[in-house]
């Protein structure tokens, strides 16, 4: 799993992969416009529907937060 | 009541000083006094509207919360992942309808009173606020609020209810929920940053509307003129609005009552997008978090995206954010204002935004093909290029009308007279000493910029430089302000820009 999420943001957000950060949002590393892209290819990839409570900054602070997300709404499936 | 009167002085100081008498649990009722008597001097009668969208966010918010209590309850009950999905979608609906029936009438009222009749105070603000409220409350992202009066509270906390920062229940409750001890260095701080707040407003943007005001008054100009007002234009309404955000934050500062940034030096900006991740933050974040993902994230929004995907494998991907972006931009334009010329404004930047991001991939292809260096003149190129851009969109916006807006257009690219653009500039207002008063002041705000630009905490970094220095620049800029400030009774000082949005 961990490395379809790695595959999509170096699809859509390479800047992502190397952020250390805690709010890539804020910063600027990622716009809506990349968010939106990502949410729409996890949503197919992972057969998930993620709904727009869980785009929050928290959820996409860095890539471990995405898979963090990712992982949890795998296993409410 | 504006900030910049002698009422709003006295409000202050007396609520400043019961705040921190009485107990920790009540200080938020000294607060929800000052709004209150702050909103019904500023309306001068009973603020129905508020009272109207506050009931309606209060009502709404409790409903929400009670729906997913119960729907918690009625999962646990639930036998399989069939029902579990049914029972569910069941509560999700019903809340959904009330949560549009909630928006329809808050957004009613707002569309009502800023087409039909006079805008009360902080209309938009206020609606805008609660609408994020009850959709907070619906999204799990805080609780309800039980006390109907801490609620409106939050919606019309008086440093912020008439031009924002726009705030989030979850942040703003929390400050007023803790208690807040009298601090010498937090009370001055937070008047200093009121005093330049006040210095922004009274000393650039007030001067600089003098100028502007007389060219786009009169008859036409030579480009030269144009282009002149509308660089200065940006400027104002950069300095009339951060310096009544400065003047808001440093008001509730005070209070130990930290509000969000709403700017952040918008005019180092790369790039469009960046320029409005730095200007107006709380408006952008607001429009991105309950229109834009809402929409997205929609039946509608992923049935556009759907089909957009099978009918262009390679470019469908963005379709649904294209169309998230226009619907964003469209609604900031009507939002700002009434005529045509907002929509226009909206249109254009929703079209540059869009265009950028879907080439942004291609642009780096183009610019690793091309011998550019990134370093201080790529940078500076970046920054002029959204200068640009920003400068074309606002002569929309200070146009009296579309068609001086046309003929403005005109005369920066036909008709520009640069010669006698620099001999007649004084002729529209503002006097030689009056430009030289002005640079001076920019110079400083300049300097000021670039220091936080680069990570520096100005305020802290004066407050520990040696006495004579320190007291030298603040008597320095208070002098400058009391001095130079555009004051008089046939100018209204008073009146903000951003306030008739």
């Amino acid at each position: 799993m961990e490395e379809k999420v790695l595959e999509i943001l170096e699809e859509y957000c390479e800047e992502a992969l190397d952020y250390t950060g805690e709010n890539m949002m804020e910063e600027g590393v990622i716009d809506s416009f990349t968010v939106i892209n990502i949410v729409s290819e996890l949503e197919d990839v992972f057969d998930i529907e993620i709904d727009a409570k869980y785009v929050v900054a928290e959820n996409f602070r860095n890539k471990e937060a995405i898979m963090e997300l990712v992982r949890r709404l795998v296993e409410e499936a | 009541m504006q900030f910049l009167s002698s009422g709003f002085v006295i409000l202050w100081v007396i609520s400043f000083a019961l705040y921190y008498l009485l107990p920790a649990k009540r200080q938020w009722m000294v607060l929800a006094a000052a709004s209150v008597l702050f909103y019904v001097i500023g309306t001068g009668g009973i603020p129905v509207g508020l009272l109207f969208t506050g009931a309606g966010a209060y009502l709404c918010g409790i409903y929400l919360q009670q729906s997913l209590a119960a729907q918690g309850l009625a999962l646990s009950e639930c036998a399989d992942k069939e029902q579990k999905k049914t029972v569910k979608q069941g509560f999700e609906r019903r809340r959904k309808r009330v949560q549009i029936l909630y928006f329809v009438c808050s957004l009613g009222i707002l569309l009502f009173t800023k087409y039909v009749t006079v805008m009360p105070l902080g209309v938009s603000f206020y609606t805008l606020t609660a609408i994020g409220y009850v959709v907070d409350v619906g999204r799990e992202q805080c609780k309800a609020q039980k006390n109907f009066l801490k609620l409106l509270l939050f919606l019309a906390y008086f440093p912020a209810v008439t031009q924002g920062p726009f705030n989030r229940f979850a942040k703003l409750d929390g400050e007023f929920e803790r208690p807040h001890v009298f601090s010498y260095e937090r009370m001055f701080f937070g008047v200093q940053r009121f005093v330049w707040g006040a210095f922004k407003k009274l000393v650039i943007a007030d001067r600089i509307n003098l100028f502007v005001g007389n060219v786009f008054g009169g008859e036409t100009a030579p480009g030269s003129i144009y282009a002149a007002a509308v660089v200065l234009y940006m400027l104002q309404l950069y300095a009339d609005f951060s310096g009544y955000m400065d003047m808001a934050l440093g008001v509730s500062e005070t209070f130990d009552i930290m509000l969000p940034e709403n700017f952040k030096r918008p005019y180092f900006s790369k790039s469009v997008a960046e320029f409005w991740r730095r200007w107006h933050i709380t408006l952008g974040t607001w429009f991105k978090d309950y229109v834009m993902f809402s929409f997205v994230m929609s039946g509608a929004g992923r049935k556009i995206g759907k089909n957009a995907k099978k009918r262009w494998p390679k470019m469908g991907k963005h379709v649904t954010g294209i169309v998230g972006t226009m619907l964003v931009w469209l609604l900031t334009g009507a939002w700002h204002g009434r005529t045509v010329s907002y929509l226009l404004w909206g249109l254009y930047y929703g079209v540059i935004m869009c265009v950028s991001l879907v080439l942004e991939p291609q642009y780096g292809k183009w610019k690793q093909k091309l011998p550019i260096k990134e370093g201080k003149i790529y940078a500076l190129f970046c920054m002029a290029r959204t200068w640009v851009i920003v400068f074309l969109a606002d002569v929309l916006i200070r146009s009296e009308s579309l068609a001086q807006a046309g003929a403005v257009y005109r005369s920066l690219l036909l008709d520009f007279r640069m010669a006698e653009g620099i001999f007649t500039v004084t002729d529209y207002g503002l006097s030689l000493y009056g430009f030289l008063l002005l640079f001076a002041a920019c110079l400083l705000w300049l300097a000021v910029s670039i220091l936080e630009e680069r990570g520096k905490d100005v305020r802290r970094a004066l407050a520990s430089c040696p006495m004579p220095l320190r007291w030298g620049c603040y008597y320095g800029v208070t002098l400058f302000l009391l001095v130079t400030g555009i004051y008089g009774g046939s100018y209204d000082t008073a009146a903000f820009l951003y306030q008739s949005f």
